[in-house]
């Protein structure tokens, strides 16, 4: 067996194939509704014989089961800022399980998953900064500051103890691949929500499959180039084509939010035949006047990213741009979209430019520009969007604390909530102390349904999910009181003064209708899904901030220690030294035998005046003698 | 692939030697030049111990090494980086996503490529040592695990604050000279060397290497026991030193190192005389067999290729085009066959909970 052979094979394989194949099959998508929240997909297939069409960038090389697409969206957002979203999506419908060995577009770590453990579905995000829901509506993605993840497993006689291990497996795989912590993941920030996370994935109903689910957040993981030189590795053309080209690192954290996320999940029919679908996202928020050389609110690609597009990757199905031209200031857009789309969604209606970069006859550095004719300070203020919500600690002192979590509904119509917590062990929380209060009229909500599991310290979380209605056009808190604990000395980390996180809750609601509401549904995997998928509901998940909670801490500092031991050293030395330098021996002339008590002394004289004592002297002796045991020093 | 690359090398090196008098003589002679290195393969471990951004000199001086390894051929793979704090996304650093080891910004050591296998709260003595010795946790990414041999190069680069005898991790615990010993006998023992070059950018560097037994290490100190190492210089707009002395020279002679270039560790050695590092660098040769001088700085710094010699014919054909179409055809048939897909997802909201 020659080494080159077996090397050569995938890039061959394809070469080979566009070269003598030169084929073109066409696909038609049928999305079919068939009820509120339950979607189906319904994919039919339809092949044209070989020899009836030609194609010649032969991008549907093997086999036409696999597609790659790339797409950016750009959104003016209403305070000036600017929204960028970047989806890479991959999605192979790969058959049976053995021929996950032999991967072309989906990176092979993530195939190895698939392999090896029963992980079904997964979910990371990597965030810094905080998106503002009050005046940006809601993200294509949501994600929780820091770190994210959570994951459906399901396999036949799969115990929650197998999940358990699967699950830190797949993390610290994860820790690898993407250069995070993500091995901190462990039993002692995991839980397993009940409501809040559905499966996305489909497994063959045939099988008798037992399905789990683990959720965790790491809030204080920091997002940086070491995250994204490896999200990048991931995609099949690199960073060195295509849309990927525009993340270089110094664009993407000078950004007052971004949000990196990997995603994938398995749908398979009831013939066992299944579909994988990889989706990497990476959501920007930029701000104009930061990152333009003049201080008013035009931006451009290029001044987002530092470089025009390079044109598309060569694998890429579609590699599209939208922009939102709903726009908050009168921007004149340079060069106009090909083409435009309009989209009607739960009775909001949105439009599109559409730029097909693969159609472009000039693909030298494309650059997009939002100019404004007339240099305008004044934004519109957003109309705030239907939920919102906020958590904060409050109380004072170092012993006894209170979380609240404010949920607005600016909806005309009631609204489900499912209120999902995951509290560190080190936060005792007391749930009898657990009040929904309407916050304008005072009075409490009972929740519909709530689950909790007690957290047990250095073990386990605090879990608590709460399913409750919060009333039309108000909001509510959700308080509960918590302790204030002392950790183990090697507990605490090496900044023990920064603090401790804790993280987001999540928030999920069903809305009747779509406002803001830019998340793909359920049975889509493109941005462009999202475009007229009107449903009976759509499904909002949004996060609260997360926290600090300053422990009481130690002070670790040397030079505090040093002068702890240095005074108590001296404190112990000065008695001692002071007591012998100072202290004099002082003889009583007085009886050993005197008693001490009033009556004893008067008794004492009684017998004096009775008697004649002729032996002063020896009892002067005496005391002199005794003298030399403590118990008759004076000290003066 | 590493059979391809040679075969083109000596394809490459039979047209030179086409018109030479003796190819055979000059072909062995190229052989030995290549198996003449003891080692197999390179790796790197490369920490930086010191966390806070006053510490960012430390994180400035890992990063210009594993700059250099990197740029001298050592893969990502095999470079194991660890770096105790986040220093370019640092809410304190107005430059996001770079990191400078100079105030005139010449080179930005983060770039645009780089992976960090540990960090923060990971860079303690525990994983530290368990990275050395190969005993890491049940579960440990691949790329968190140093997966050497007896053929392997291993460098070694600690950076941080030091004091006779130990370094500190993270301004909370120590490594011991002796546990480091310790450490690296293990690795001996496990054979998980060939040769090790310890180098030490901290405060009396030099006893860290002190208490080491085992053999083919050749270590390199900033300072002796009893002196301080110094900072290079201030950044006045960040208000941070930038870089510490010895690693600054250190990096310019790596700087003017090339892939292909003759430069000695013995030349290495020599950096950073006293007039310039302030401090005495420290040197250990005795564990060492080879002459510093006659070893190439790339045996540790940059990468060996792996190659194999054949003199024989290799044939690089590919394999048979036509059982990749049929494979390809078959498979095409049974996705036609099976070309409706339905799925029914389920219900993502417990509306159930609200009647």
């Amino acid at each position: 067996m020659y080494p080159g052979r077996k090397m050569a094979n995938p890039l061959s394989i394809f070469c080979i194939l566009v070269l003598l194949l030169g084929q073109q099959t066409t696909r038609i998508f049928t999305q079919t509704v068939l009820d509120g929240t339950g979607e189906g997909l319904n994919e039919n297939r339809k092949q044209l014989p070989a020899t009836s069409t030609k194609n010649n960038n032969g991008k549907d090389g093997l086999a036409n089961n696999e597609e790659y697409h790339e797409e950016l969206v750009v959104q003016p957002l209403a305070n000036g800022f600017v929204n960028t979203y970047f989806q890479f999506t991959t999605r192979w419908r790969y058959g049976s399980k053995e021929n996950l060995h032999n991967t072309r577009l989906i990176p092979r770590p993530i195939a190895e998953i698939l392999l090896y453990s029963d992980v079904k579905e997964f979910h990371i995000t990597l965030t810094q900064g905080l998106w503002r829901y009050e005046s940006w509506g809601y993200p294509v993605q949501d994600a929780a500051p820091g770190a994210e993840a959570w994951s459906w497993f399901a396999g036949e006689n799969l115990t929650e103890s197998d999940v358990d291990e699967q699950w830190k497996r797949v993390t610290s795989t994860f820790s690898g691949i993407i250069c995070a912590s993500l091995n901190f993941m462990d039993k002692t920030n995991t839980i397993t929500p009940q409501y809040g996370f559905k499966p996305q994935f489909v497994s063959s109903s045939t099988k008798n499959l037992t399905k789990h689910v683990r959720y965790s957040s790491l809030p204080r993981e920091i997002v940086c180039t070491e995250n994204l030189t490896p999200w990048k590795k991931l995609l099949p053309c690199n960073s060195r084509h295509g849309f990927a080209s525009l993340l270089n690192s110094g664009h993407v954290h000078n950004t007052n939010y971004h949000s990196l996320g990997i995603k994938f999940r398995t749908l398979c029919n009831n013939q066992d035949e299944c579909i994988l679908e990889f989706t990497e996202s990476a959501n920007m928020v930029y701000d104009p006047k930061l990152v333009g050389a003049t201080n008013n609110l035009d931006f451009s690609l290029r001044r987002m990213f530092g470089q025009g597009l390079n044109g598309h990757c060569p694998l890429a199905d579609s590699s599209k741009v939208y922009v939102n031209l709903e726009l908050p200031l009168p921007y004149e857009m340079t060069p106009l979209p090909q083409y435009n789309i309009t989209s009607t969604r739960g009775g909001q209606t949105s439009h599109y430019g559409v730029y097909d970069i693969q159609k472009l006859k000039d693909q030298k550095l494309f650059n997009i520009a939002w100019v404004l004719r007339k240099p305008q300070h004044q934004v519109l203020s957003p109309t705030p969007p239907p939920l919102l919500a906020h958590r904060n600690i409050v109380g004072y002192g170092q012993e006894k604390g209170k979380i609240i979590t404010q949920i607005t509904n600016n909806y005309y119509n009631e609204l489900p909530i499912v209120l999902q917590e995951n509290i560190p062990w080190y936060m005792p929380v007391y749930i009898h102390t657990l009040q929904i209060k309407n916050h304008k009229t005072g009075e409490l909500i009972q929740p519909n349904s709530l689950q909790y599991r007690p957290g047990v310290q250095r073990t386990r979380p605090y879990y608590l999910e709460l399913a409750f209605k919060i009333p039309s056009k108000s909001s509510v808190e959700i308080s509960l009181d918590f302790d204030y604990i002392f950790l183990k000395w090697l507990e605490y980390p090496p900044d023990a003064n920064h603090g401790h996180y804790v993280g987001s809750s999540v928030i999920t609601t069903q809305l009747t209708m779509a406002r803001n509401y830019t998340a793909i549904p359920l049975s889509g995997y493109r941005f462009s899904d999202s475009f007229n998928a009107t449903r009976n509901s759509y499904i909002l998940t949004i996060r609260t901030e997360s926290l600090i909670l300053s422990l009481p801490t130690p002070d670790f500092s040397m030079p505090y220690n040093v002068i702890c031991l240095a005074c108590t050293v001296v404190a112990l030395a000065f008695g001692p030294i002071h007591s012998v330098a100072t202290k004099k021996i002082v003889v009583e002339q007085q009886d050993s035998d005197e008693p001490r008590s009033f009556v004893g002394k008067i008794m004492r004289k009684l017998k004096k005046k009775n008697k004649n004592s002729p032996t002063i002297d020896g009892e002067a002796e005496n005391t002199l003698t005794s003298s030399s045991s403590i118990g008759s020093e004076k000290v003066k | 692939m590493g059979k391809l690359f040679i075969f083109a090398v000596l394809l490459a090196l039979n047209v030179s030697l086409g018109v030479g008098q003796e190819p055979s003589n000059q072909l062995n002679q190229y052989i030995d030049a290549v198996q003449r290195s003891t080692h197999t393969n390179n790796w790197a471990v490369l920490v930086d111990a010191s966390r806070f951004w006053f510490n960012y000199r430390h994180v400035a001086n890992v990063l210009s090494i594993y700059r250099s390894v990197k740029r001298l051929g050592i893969p990502d793979s095999q470079i194991i980086l660890m770096i105790a704090d986040d220093m370019a996304c640092n809410p304190r650093n107005p430059r996001p996503g770079q990191v400078y080891n100079n105030a005139n910004q010449h080179i930005n050591v983060y770039g645009d490529d780089v992976e960090v296998d540990y960090r923060g709260y990971e860079v303690t003595v525990e994983n530290f040592v368990r990275l050395l010795t190969g005993r890491t946790q049940n579960g440990t990414a691949r790329s968190k695990k140093l997966l050497t041999d007896a053929g392997s190069n291993v460098l070694i680069y600690l950076t941080g604050h030091g004091g006779d005898g130990f370094l500190k991790f993270q301004d909370s615990e120590e490594i011991t000279s002796q546990e480091l010993a310790d450490a690296v006998e293990q690795m001996w023992e496990k054979k998980r060397y060939n040769e090790l070059f310890l180098m030490v950018d901290t405060c009396q560097a030099a006893s860290l290497y002190e208490k080491f037994t085992s053999p083919n290490i050749l270590a390199v100190a900033s300072s002796l026991v009893g002196e301080d190492s110094l900072s290079h210089h201030v950044d006045s707009s960040i208000g941070v030193y930038m870089i510490d002395r010895y690693t600054y020279y250190a990096l310019e002679f790596l700087e003017k190192v090339q892939p292909n270039s003759d430069k000695t560790m013995g030349e290495f050695l020599k950096v950073c005389p006293k007039r310039l590092c302030i401090s005495t660098v420290g040197v250990r040769k005795d564990l060492y067999r080879r002459d510093p001088n006659k070893v190439p700085i790339t045996d540790f710094f940059g990468s060996i290729r792996p190659t194999e010699i054949t003199t024989g014919r290799v044939n690089i054909t590919l394999a048979e085009e036509e059982d990749f179409i049929e494979a390809l055809l078959q498979q095409e048939e049974t996705n036609s066959q099976h070309s409706n897909f339905n799925v029914q997802f389920e219900s993502q909201f417990p509306k159930d909970l609200f009647n």
